[in-house]
């Protein structure tokens, strides 16, 4: 082999191996990582990746899943055209179209449904990624309809429920400038892979660490005290330190008297809480609930790092939550160096990017009030109250029941019936429905039922604008040409806008105008990126991105001269908001503690047959929902569908690792394997959702949701788990066909 | 001047990264049986509410001494000269798994066509100033390569900044 020969086969760039490296970023994951790639490319194919050093988010490093992009980006699965379906939904039969043919025929339907139903009869839907999201949603109101939904009626939006109830913002943690940090229900080695660094810097430097995980996680096991407490007991714990911070007069009376509403009431609930209590209700020992107050409280400044979900997961989710995030204000904590900080939205799900953007205002060119009721307004009153999109956890009921009116079309950019509880019987109601378009990167189990199809590019065929909290912002350009005929999701948009003839010149600016129709997309960011004095020329000359010019100076304590975004100016111990619902929905205003509604507490009955705790979809490393099942780089780390329960629950019931087991609850079963493993408490099974040939989400009923957030509770219900062998005969299957289904993962 | 691996088990928390990277730079099909030249393993300890759960990313050591290099009756295995890795000359390989009985690693690999394969420590990519894969990959900079003596003086540099802290706590 001669030298250039070598240099080819280690993949080294230069002009003799005509290897050259393009910037751009990974979406695999979404939103507040993706890390900046520097992709090897070789005759237009990627041939190699790395991260980006220059990126400060990831500063050249990668997690297992951007390590996989080249799987991803040239999975068999790709779609490469747009499809017509030819057989019935759900059968999988297809041919290929033109483009020009499948937009007209999905305007044909969008136009035939507004003209007979009304314009709300149609819905747009997008999962991931989230970059076109603003620009699906400008395109629902334009056209007419309130019915924007997204992944996030499943992911985040009751974490940023919790916060605004409370304190009328979000507040992210200074984990830079924290002495202490609280991390709950959160693990950044699996779920934000480039913030772990940070926090072992952190830990380094002598920062403390609390750590509330069912699981001893990497994080967990980092921790100076974990409390490793019964899945969806949250409220319970966060309540039990409540008391022993007010008990020991640990909390900051100052603020309190002057900033907060609803203290008294609080302190009477809380005194109920007493760390002996808390232990029977969370199985953390009494001790270690005192230690952890005393650590959060006496630290200052303390921060809480919440996590996306897994909290919100559950049936009181939002009021977990609610209590957990009061003990920021309780402690003085709230906006200032180093405790949890408010910082402006930036864009995209990322605050504190140090620039403001006008994304609100173009995802909301009108009022709600000009709309009809969005879907789930009724049903999630509070939802509707605080979050500007459709709760797509009512879909399947107004698609079956056509109350308060009917839904006729859906329109979704990466469709994934796995997000939803009884995903089965989610796609039945999908049935229902006239006409359903599905843009993806793959060809899925949802796709199959969609009329028309259309492939979309994957983020490094296309053109997105990310920020990082690093104070750092990169407009990406394509580093390979499309596979396929795919597109970007948002130049399919816009194609959506002009053959709608919408009558807005940001979305359609028409042939021969100021902006040329192949410019819109750029336009349309230069005026989102206005107020950060930002622009787009600019951005293009820093493909990998570029510190943000002037950041905007961070301020502690604003709320002095401001007060809280709430309705009494104050931070709510006590929510008016909740207190206005607390007759029709049953909540309180206080963050009241309620065992998951299928539990050991919640319901003894169903516990006698169902002992086990089913928390699904807590983190693993290598799979971020169902996006990498089918790369085999990441899901032959794990390539078997696998429930995680304690080897001391394992024992008990003969199972050894491996073993095939069924896993039940009285909605359903799936076949999967036993992992044993002490990263599981004892008492609980995890389930990774999502997995093609073991869908967990068919084990949860659709109504099982909060009813203030209308999130499934995904973390707390009740399971039970039996070895295959020491039934009958291993063939013999008690399970639905269904659980079978042999299909690509959605891209969700 | 030699070049070695190091992990501080500190940082390492089993996300699977370099394995992937590894797969990703050696262009590693994945089929059945573990492949991967780069394995991270899950070492569990004592039992709830005491278990404790540590990671471990191996690959080749690249021992000074290496017992499969001893082992190899073909001189298939073999030392680097510019490196000091040790690499496998596929050629010269006959697939006898000597090298397999001999390493305590548990390194060697037999790809499809039955020859042994493992990691080279990147070694081209270290000639021209480059990491090997799976160090720049690692998003906790939990693995390191470069000559032994300066990775343990960093290692001493990390422990004394412990110690001293320890001395002013108490």
């Amino acid at each position: 082999m001669d030298a250039r020969e070598r240099k080819l086969r280690a993949k080294i760039p230069g002009s003799d191996t005509g290897i050259e490296v393009c910037k751009s970023i990974c979406a695999i994951c979404d939103p507040t990582t993706q890390c900046g790639l520097d992709l090897s490319i070789r005759d237009g194919r990627i041939i190699k990746v790395e991260g980006s050093r220059e990126n400060p988010h990831n500063g050249g490093t990668l997690c297992c899943k951007g390590a996989a992009t080249r799987q991803y980006v040239y999975n068999e699965d790709r779609l490469r055209t747009p499809l017509r379906r030819t057989g019935p939904r759900g059968s999988g039969r297809f041919e290929s179209i033109s483009w020009d043919e499948a937009l007209d025929t999905i305007v044909d339907n969008l136009e035939r449904v507004r003209a007979r139903s009304g314009p709300e009869a149609a819905v747009f839907y997008v999962g991931y990624p989230k970059q076109m999201r603003p620009f699906v949603q400008r395109l629902a109101m334009q056209f007419g309809s309130p019915n924007f939904c997204t992944e996030s009626s499943t992911c985040f939006t009751a974490t940023a429920m919790a916060f605004k109830l409370v304190y009328g913002q979000m507040a992210g943690p200074d984990v830079a400038h924290t002495r202490c940090l609280l991390a709950w229900s959160a693990n950044p080695f699996y779920s934000n892979t480039p913030a772990a660094r940070g926090l072992l810097d952190a830990i380094d430097r002598g920062m403390r660490l609390i750590v509330v995980d069912p699981r001893c996680t990497p994080l967990a096991s980092r921790a100076d005290i974990h409390l490793q407490l019964v899945p969806g007991s949250d409220g319970a714990l966060a309540l039990g330190m409540a008391h022993v911070i007010i008990e020991e007069g640990l909390y900051d009376r100052e603020f309190v008297a002057a900033f907060a509403h609803g203290f008294a009431d609080f302190r009477t609930y809380v005194a109920g809480f007493d760390p002996q209590r808390v232990e029977r209700i969370t199985g953390v020992p009494a001790e270690k609930i005192r230690a952890a107050a005393r650590l959060y409280a006496t630290a200052a400044p303390a921060a809480i790092l919440p996590s996306a979900a897994p909290v919100g997961h559950n049936t009181n989710g939002v009021q977990n939550y609610r209590a957990v995030f009061s003990l920021i204000g309780l402690t003085g904590n709230f906006d200032v160096e180093g405790g949890n900080r408010v910082t402006p939205y930036s864009w995209l799900e990322v605050g504190g990017a140090g620039f403001v953007t006008r994304q609100h205002e173009f995802e909301m060119p009108r009022p709600w009030s000009d709309l009809a009721p969005r879907v789930g307004s009724a049903r999630f009153p509070v939802w509707a109250d605080l979050v500007d999109q459709a709760q797509a956890m009512d879909l399947p009921r107004q698609i079956r029941t056509g109350d308060p009116y009917p839904l006729r079309a859906l329109v979704a950019f990466g469709l994934n019936h796995r997000m939803f509880p009884d995903s089965a019987g989610f796609l039945e109601s999908l049935q229902q429905l006239e006409f359903i378009c599905d843009i993806d990167l793959f060809a899925t189990g949802s796709s199959r039922y969609a009329d028309i199809v259309l492939p979309a590019c994957s983020s490094v065929e296309r053109s997105e604008l990310r920020c990082y909290p690093e104070q750092y912002v990169a407009l990406s350009q394509p580093a390979i040409a499309p596979i396929g005929e795919s597109r970007s999701d948002t130049d399919i948009v816009f194609d959506l806008a002009r053959r709608l003839a919408l009558a807005d010149p940001l979305l359609n600016p028409g042939p021969g105008g100021e902006v040329e129709p192949a410019d819109a997309f750029d336009a349309a960011l230069d005026w989102i990126l206005a107020p950060s004095g930002m622009s787009v020329a600019e951005l293009k000359k820093h493909p990998g991105g570029m510190p943000v010019p002037n950041p905007l100076k961070y301020v502690a304590r604003k709320y002095r001269e401001v007060g809280f975004p709430t309705p009494t100016g104050k931070m709510e111990f006590a929510s008016s908001l909740l207190d206005r619902y607390s007759t029709e929905l049953g909540v309180d205003a206080l963050p009241t503690y309620r065992p998951p509604r299928y539990s050991a507490e919640g319901s003894p009955d169903l516990a006698r047959d169902y002992p086990l705790i089913l928390n699904t979809g807590s983190r693993l490393p290598m799979f971020v929902h169902s996006r990498t099942y089918r790369l085999p780089w990441t899901n032959g780390l794990r390539p078997r569908p696998t429930a995680d329960l304690n080897p001391a629950d394992a024992r008990r019931l003969g199972i050894e690792e491996g073993d095939e087991i069924d896993l039940s609850t009285p909605a359903g079963a799936i076949r999967v394997h036993a992992g044993l493993t002490e990263l599981a408490r004892p008492g609980v099974v995890h389930m990774y959702h999502g997995h093609p040939e073991a869908d967990v989400n068919l084990l949860l009923e659709a109504d099982y949701l909060d009813p203030i957030s209308g999130f499934p509770g995904f973390k707390a219900l009740l399971c039970r788990v039996e070895k295959v062998s020491s039934r009958r005969d291993a063939e013999e299957s008690p399970l639905a066909d269904h659980t079978h289904e042999r299909s690509g993962a959605g891209n969700e | 001047m030699s070049s070695s691996f190091h992990l501080d088990l500190d940082r390492c928390s089993g996300c699977f990264a370099c394995t992937v990277a590894c797969l990703d730079q050696n262009d590693i099909e994945v089929h059945d049986e573990p492949a991967a030249w780069r394995q991270v393993f899950a070492v569990e300890s004592g039992e709830y509410p005491d278990a404790h759960l540590r990671y471990v990313s191996l690959a080749c050591m690249h021992c000074e001494d290496a017992p499969c290099l001893l082992a190899c009756p073909t001189g298939a295995v073999r030392r680097d000269v510019a490196t000091q890795a040790v690499q496998v000359e596929a050629d010269l390989c006959i697939g006898c798994h000597s090298c397999s009985i001999a390493c305590p690693f548990g390194v060697p690999r037999f790809g499809v066509d039955g020859k042994m394969e493992k990691c080279d420590l990147c070694g081209e990519r270290l000639k021209y100033g480059l990491e090997p894969a799976c160090v720049r990959v690692c998003p906790t900079r939990a693995l390191a390569c470069g000559s032994p003596n300066e990775l343990g003086a960093s290692v001493s540099r990390r422990a004394a900044r412990r110690l001293a802290d320890e001395g002013e706590k108490s």
